[in-house]
């Protein structure tokens, strides 16, 4: 069901965006990042979904279908698809990038309270 | 080769210079800037080849296909990179002003170890050549790219001098919110296609055509918080000041003077060329407000500053709300204001942010109360930042006065806006008056323990935009009428640039920009602002923090949670004006 995919990944962000905004904890913090972006993905992938659509690869189609029937018949978007797999390469880097500093934070500040990080204010 | 085949060379240039700045520092320390100088010159040059056509006339449009994937009836298979007079503007501030800012680095920086300054080249080079791009792509999720490619590098750049603690916080800021921001733009990109089957401008603004859908609508606003996020514009500017505290001045100034106006020149694409008239008034209407809303709270909170580089910070999410009200509307004389203001915002704050890099470079001090004296010591970087501050003002004679004046012409029809950006820049003039005062004309009690001396890159750097910006200052009729007014005309008219991008190449149409340099009343309203404004700063400097003021500051608590709980609101606030 495809609005079921919506919603379900309407709450994944939603949870993530509540553990950004109120955990204070900054491993936490990009675990919530990390879950926006996972409802990202799902959401990418529900909107290339058509209804009885085939998996967008011409090469060898199914019996009896030529790929220029496929290609104008009923196959799943993969330019969307494709997003996805940018948006998953481009996670893995950010979330290397916050696991870095949240280290190094914890390094510096023996800390990984937000409290304890806020000598930059007003 | 046509000259429309050379516009992926800019971009290319820096890249391949920038992996290859962690590779030949082993040769030599300084090399990897050395190459990356001769990049950006080379980078220049070719952006200047293709201005001789984007200008010429009433200005062009040229479009390059990357692997020759040329549109088919009105459909665009590949990705395309379209050159016009409003995004070559930016590009080639991006390559001039970047050039100057890698001199600075390598004079300030040329010191330190040999892995940091290979990383510090690269960074610095990526960081530019994303701008360059964004300016020329055609296509939303190429820019959303390049969107990426700018906010890793300027990750890297904010993390870098981890000598003082503080920037690892505000590395840490930065990459939630435009972590945030990327989303908003990414989801935008990726709804708007899904619903129009589209992800070049041209032919999505051709799909906009007549009713704009509801899904359309909220990907706007989705695509306008992404990139209010990576400009600073209120409430998303949490991270902005924090990043410029803790790096030297060279890179706030590349922050401040270039990548922030990546968001903007973003926003003005999807508002105006993109959806153009389809969207209506709210689209508008919500850009004016954004904006309005930046230029006031980024001048009051400069005006309580007592950090100079704090200050000069807030002052950019100021002066990114006044670019924003004159783009938002929508007249020939606001829209070529803001791009002249762009030009000009770059330059200046550029020359700001080395200044005050300099000064925390020779005296090891960043705070202002603790400052004074040093327009006897530092008579050039004086001279500089008063250039600098005279131009933000709007000082006839400085680059400033005609983009302001023309911004300000083009709210006429908007009472209420227009006596809102001139608070904003009575304001502004108060806030760098007293940054100035404070700073270099006051007297100090006793002597600095110790001055370093100032480099020769350094002082070339602030020289060069010095000259800059009084030579933008001199009537610049010439600016105005071949270079803004262009760029005026094709961001109006979205049908001709999305026929060029969509063609090949396309001609601007013409259009009338009455300008008249230093009009009697211009300049009455002029004189009567600073007045105020100096009168303001004088006033400042004798009381106790006002409350307003304080509430203001306080309500800015440096925790990460709060400041993307304001990017959080602020994205509802523009899904709701949008739908509502």
């Amino acid at each position: 069901m495809i609005l079921g995919n919506y919603l379900a990944a309407a709450t994944v962000f939603c949870l993530g965006l509540f553990t950004v905004l109120c955990r204070r904890n900054l491993v936490k913090i990009v675990m919530g990042l990390s879950l926006m972006e996972a409802s990202t993905y799902l959401l990418l992938v529900s909107m290339a979904y058509r209804r009885g659509a085939t998996a967008p690869v011409l090469s060898s189609p199914p019996a009896g279908q030529s790929p220029e029937q496929l290609v104008h018949g009923n196959v799943a978007d993969p330019v969307l698809q494709n997003f996805c797999l940018t948006a998953i390469v481009i996670g893995v880097a950010l979330t290397a990038v916050f696991l870095t500093i949240a280290v190094r934070v914890a390094q510096h500040y023996r800390s990984v309270d937000s409290r304890d990080v806020k000598a930059l204010k007003g | 080769m046509s000259v429309a085949e050379l516009l992926p060379l800019p971009v290319v240039i820096p890249i391949g210079s920038a992996i290859l700045a962690p590779l030949v520092t082993k040769i030599h320390r300084r090399l990897p800037l050395i190459i990356g100088i001769g990049a950006m010159l080379g980078s220049l040059a070719l952006l200047l080849v293709v201005a001789t056509r984007v200008y010429s006339g009433n200005g062009q449009v040229l479009t390059h296909y990357f692997s020759a994937e040329k549109p088919v009836r009105g459909q665009v298979l590949g990705i395309a990179f379209a050159a016009d007079p409003f995004g070559l503007t930016f590009a080639l501030l991006a390559a001039g002003l970047g050039l100057l800012l890698l001199v600075s680095l390598l004079s300030e920086f040329g010191d330190i170890g040999e892995r940091e300054l290979g990383g510090l080249a690269c960074l610095s080079q990526l960081l530019l050549a994303a701008l360059i791009a964004s300016a020329l792509t055609a296509d939303t999720v190429n820019l959303f790219v390049w969107f990426q490619v700018a906010a890793l590098s300027s990750y890297g750049l904010t993390g870098f001098f981890l000598e003082r603690p503080i920037a690892l916080e505000a590395a840490f800021k930065i990459v939630v919110l435009t972590t945030i921001g990327s989303f908003a733009v990414f989801i935008g990109a990726a709804m708007l296609y899904a619903k129009n089957g589209a992800l070049n401008f041209g032919q999505l603004h051709n799909t906009l055509d007549g009713e704009v859908s509801r899904p359309a609508i909220v990907a706007l606003a989705l695509l306008v918080a992404g990139f209010a996020t990576k400009s600073g514009i209120a409430p998303f500017h949490g991270w902005l000041p924090d990043a410029h505290t803790p790096v030297p001045g060279a890179i706030s100034a590349l922050f401040s003077g270039l990548m922030v106006n990546l968001g903007i020149v973003a926003i003005v694409r999807l508002a105006l060329q993109v959806y153009g008239r389809h969207s209506g008034h709210a689209i508008l209407g919500l850009i004016t407000g954004l904006g309005v809303g930046s230029a006031l709270l980024g001048a009051l909170m400069a005006l309580a500053q007592d950090d100079l580089k704090r200050l000069l910070a807030w002052d950019t999410v100021s002066q990114m709300g006044v670019l924003l009200v004159g783009f938002a509307s929508a007249t020939a004389e606001g829209v070529a204001g803001a791009t002249f203001h762009l030009v000009n915002h770059g330059l200046f704050k550029a020359l700001l942010f080395l200044g005050a890099g300099a000064i925390v470079h020779a005296t090891g001090v960043t705070r202002l109360s603790e400052m004074g004296g040093l327009a006897r010591l530092r008579p050039i970087t004086t001279a500089a930042f008063t250039v600098g501050a005279m131009s933000i003002a709007g000082v006839p004679g400085f680059n400033g006065y005609a983009s302001l004046q023309l911004i300000h012409e083009g709210l006429h029809h908007q009472p209420a806006i227009l006596v809102l950006a001139l608070v904003a820049q009575v304001i502004t003039v108060a806030a760098l008056a007293r940054a100035a005062y404070l700073g270099f004309y006051r007297r100090r009690a006793e002597p600095y323990q110790h001055l370093e001396a100032q480099h020769a890159g350094m002082r070339l750097s602030l020289i060069t935009l010095g000259t800059a910006c009084v030579a933008l200052g001199v009537p610049p009729y010439l600016v105005v009428h071949e270079v803004a007014r262009p760029a005026a005309s094709i961001l109006l008219n979205p049908a001709a640039y999305a026929s060029g991008v969509l063609a090949g190449s396309g001609a601007v149409p013409p259009i009338a920009l009455p300008f008249a340099y230093g009009k009697p009343g211009d300049l009455i309203l002029t004189a009567v602002e600073i007045a105020l404004g100096l009168l303001l700063a004088a006033a400042y400097l004798r009381i106790r923090e006002p409350r307003p003021i304080s509430l203001l500051r306080r309500l800015h608590t440096g925790s990460v949670n709060d400041y993307a709980a304001f990017a959080a609101t602020g994205l509802a606030i523009c899904a709701f004006v949008l739908i509502g």
